[in-house]
């Protein structure tokens, strides 16, 4: 910050102003591409207010009242959608974690750091409800085919992100234990592990949460959870239950994001620090929906 | 004019940072606060246009009471005082003219200021606050390219374009290296020459207080432990305001020798 | 402190057992099934290029319903994102509202709100629209008003000390510090938007999806590893392209 400087002469000219052409065209390119989307997908305004008008009356349908008889049947969905999250989530930490290791420049070889790395975007590459397709082919119609589906996935997002953490911690400790002529596993084990862990679980954790949302889904599909339900009531318009429904999703997805999003913040902080903004940090977020 | 008047400031954690002080302060005077970090200059500076309430007495500015001023009143009050501050506080990221535009948003309206369209009267009054600090040919740099010492030319170039009758200035060399601190101090004084404008400033280092300070005010304590000229301030009454002999630390060109 | 290690173990296990037996989890069952993958791995690895003129219409829908709903979305989830954070929030109940509307709307999948939309706007590329827009203001809020509140406070001072109202303060002080992430994220979304299209197409809602849907519906995994490939190369096209862009920017 602190360098010193001359004075620059008094007769300093103002310097013309420079034409922005980044901006503009940035600019030009979004409102070309949004102008062409909107005429050529052929959306009439006319449907969008119609449909927007049935909404007041939807959502009395669905929420006053719910049918509040619908809630045991609902939780027990929903129960099973958190059974598939929790363990498709273990599969894809398992397995996450040696991947990450050799795909982390600073422990490997950079040969099969990409190699690893290739693997872990091929697994990220296909959303869990297409890996449910081809998994319910495989394993048959139900949870398992979910949970597969889920764990496959995870494997690419937390492969990514442990590999990323990994890639962050002080060279110092794997260095010693370089030193002292440890092999490659010991040097991971002790130098590289303990440092990059708690990070590491609080991303497992977080990608539970994540999970708890896409396994809500897969049973649209017919793997398991709590997609079917909401699937068939809505599809057969049964708009009470349809309600009911929603409500247990949101409500035990926020209490089980509430939660797990308390766990982590003590795992990074550790107990004595409390309560802190852990879960704002932009790369827990960008972690998201990966 | 600036008056206050048994002004106290208690902080929501029970810190007293002023206790009782009254002062007055007339037009075009040169004022350099003085004192430990944690005797009040902070909070005395940012008394005077609100950005700390009072807990009790009075400031008035002008014809205007800071301490009964309401949310528009305010805004009216400090658009009057400029203010320039330790750590320049510019917004990085985008140009040294759109920073001192900041200075022109009380008379833009929002939406010209949402859209980034202000009036050609007022981009000339930033590109002449920007000449007047002499650093114009910067106008169109991120402001993130520049030196320090460029930095807080830019801030006063800000405060400047509020065409203010006042200038507040927080610390606003502690960034900066001793031959920049003094570039900076003097374009403070010439200024405050050539518009005729009170300027309140903080310092620490008492040499630069006793060159640039028509008149120097220690604070010990958030209480007002002496009040006079700067040939007034000598060695005895600084030992005074600190509460302890002096050491290198405490002035400028020493501390640059070590 | 001791205590936690062993109880964080044991909560592990009983969560892990409780989940193990409420799906009927049967490690015999899916190794005996596995043989049925043959057939399908098969196909899979032999795609039907043939079909692969019949899926540029419904990709290029997909595209253009992933750039309305990421501009639209994106729009919004500007003002609900600074509405979501304590630095640029007008009042504390809004801050608390927005903050609230954000988590409830995250917490929704997509495909759920494709569901409903395609019963309410029936079949086509309107529901899928809608539901990507929400789900872009879910994601982009969150991150945007995490950015926000993680900016410099100093120039929030000056521009107090300027005399300036919220908005104005929030335009001039907040906003150029956050754009570029603003800008990442948005590009970041609409990448999300092109995958997230093939999913929400499966219950009606246009695109490259819905054209899955009947290549799943027809048992035809030949075609469906057209689509896959297809939506895989082009997400790591834009995904190239969009760290590019990104780099530079932040």
């Amino acid at each position: 910050m602190a360098t010193t400087e001359t004075r620059p002469p008094r007769t300093s000219v103002r310097p013309d102003a420079p034409t922005p052409y980044a901006r503009i065209s940035l600019l030009a390119i979004v409102v070309i591409a949004f102008g062409w989307s909107l005429f050529a997908s052929g959306l009439e305004l006319s449907d969008l207010l119609t449909g927007l008008a049935r909404f007041p009356r939807l959502f009395g349908q669905m929420f006053l009242p719910p049918d509040w008889s619908y809630v045991g049947r609902a939780m027990e969905g929903m129960i099973e959608s958190v059974q598939i999250a929790w363990l498709g989530t273990i599969i894809g930490a398992t397995l996450s974690l040696p991947l990450a290791l050799l795909a982390a420049k600073n422990v490997t070889g950079s040969v099969s750091s990409s190699v690893a790395r290739q693997f872990l975007n091929g697994f990220r590459a296909f959303p869990e409800l297409i890996l449910a397709i081809l998994f319910v082919t495989v394993v048959g119609l139900g949870p398992v085919a979910g949970m597969l589906a889920i764990g496959i996935h995870s494997i690419g997002t937390l492969g990514k992100l442990a590999s990323e953490v990994v890639e962050g911690i002080d060279p110092g400790p794997i260095e010693a234990s370089q030193a002292v002529g440890g092999s490659w596993l010991q040097r991971m084990r002790w130098g590289v592990l303990p440092q990059a862990m708690p990070e590491i679980v609080a991303f497992w954790l977080y990608r539970f949460e994540i999970n708890i949302r896409a396994s809500a889904i897969l049973g649209v599909i017919g793997a398991g959870g709590v997609g079917a339900i909401l699937s068939n009531t809505v599809v057969y318009r049964r708009w009470d239950k349809a309600g009911m429904t929603l409500i247990v999703v949101v409500g035990a997805t926020l209490l089980i994001d509430a939660i797990s999003g308390r766990i982590r913040r003590r795992i990074i902080e550790g107990p004595a620090r409390g309560e802190g903004p852990t879960e704002d940090r932009p790369a827990t977020a960008a972690a998201e929906v990966v | 004019m600036i008056r206050f008047e048994n002004a106290s400031v208690t902080y929501p954690g029970g810190v007293e940072a002023l206790k009782n002080v009254s002062l007055e302060i007339p037009d075009g005077q040169m004022v350099v606060i003085v004192g430990l970090s944690g005797a009040g200059k902070s909070t005395l500076i940012r008394a005077i246009n609100g950005l700390v309430p009072l807990s009790g007495g009075r400031v008035v500015v002008g014809e205007r009471d800071v301490t009964s001023a309401d949310k528009a009143e305010l805004r009216a009050l400090r658009s009057e005082i400029g203010m320039i501050f330790q750590g320049f506080n510019l917004v990085k990221r985008t140009s040294v003219l759109n920073n001192v535009l900041m200075g022109r948003m009380y008379q833009t309206s929002t939406w010209r200021t949402l859209l980034g369209l202000y009036p050609a009267a007022d981009r000339e009054i930033a590109m002449q606050a920007l000449e007047r600090v002499e650093i114009v040919e910067k106008a169109y740099v991120r402001a993130s390219n520049l030196s320090g010492g460029q930095q807080q030319r830019v801030g006063i170039a800000r405060a400047l374009a509020q065409q203010p009758n006042v200038l507040l200035a927080d610390e606003p060399v502690a960034s900066l290296d001793p031959p920049t601190s003094h570039v900076v101090m003097r374009d403070l004084q010439r200024i405050k020459r050539e518009l005729g404008i009170t300027v309140v400033t903080n310092l620490h280092f008492l040499d630069l207080a006793r060159e640039y300070g028509e008149r120097i005010i220690g604070l010990r304590a958030g209480e007002v432990v002496f009040d006079g000229t700067g040939d007034q301030a000598d060695e005895h009454v600084f030992r005074d305001i600190y509460g302890r002999s002096l050491t290198a630390d405490d002035v400028m060109e020493a501390r640059a020798e070590l | 402190m001791s205590w936690q290690g062993p109880a964080a173990v044991l909560g592990f296990l009983v969560l892990t057992w409780w989940a193990w037996v409420g799906i009927e989890l049967s490690i015999g069952e899916i190794v005996q099934n596995i043989s049925n993958a043959g057939r399908i791995i098969e196909e899979l690895l032999d795609p039907a290029w043939g079909a692969l003129n019949n899926t540029y219409g419904p990709f290029l829908e997909t595209i253009r319903m992933a750039v309305i709903a990421s501009v639209i979305g994106c729009s919004v989830a500007l003002v609900v994102g600074f509405l979501a954070s304590r630095v640029s929030a007008p009042d504390v109940v809004t801050f608390g509202v927005s903050k609230s509307v954000m988590s409830v709307i995250r917490s929704i999948p997509d495909v759920l709100y494709a569901l409903v939309f395609v019963t309410v706007f029936s079949i086509g590329p309107m529901a899928g629209i809608l539901a990507l827009i929400l789900f872009n203001i879910g994601v982009v809020a969150k991150l945007l008003s995490e950015t926000v509140d993680g900016v410099d406070p100093g120039p929030i001072e000056a521009a107090d000390a300027a005399g300036a109202t919220l908005m104005q303060r929030v335009r001039t002080a907040v906003f150029p510090q956050v754009l570029p992430n603003y800008l990442a994220y948005s590009l970041y979304v609409f990448e999300l938007n092109i995958r997230a299209s093939a999913v929400i197409g499966l219950v009606g809602a246009g695109g490259i999806g819905q054209f899955l849907n009947v290549a799943r519906n027809a048992f035809r995994y030949d075609v469906i590893s057209v689509i896959v490939i297809e939506i895989f190369v082009f997400v790591f096209v834009i995904e190239t392209i969009s760290i590019a862009i990104r780099r530079r920017l932040v």
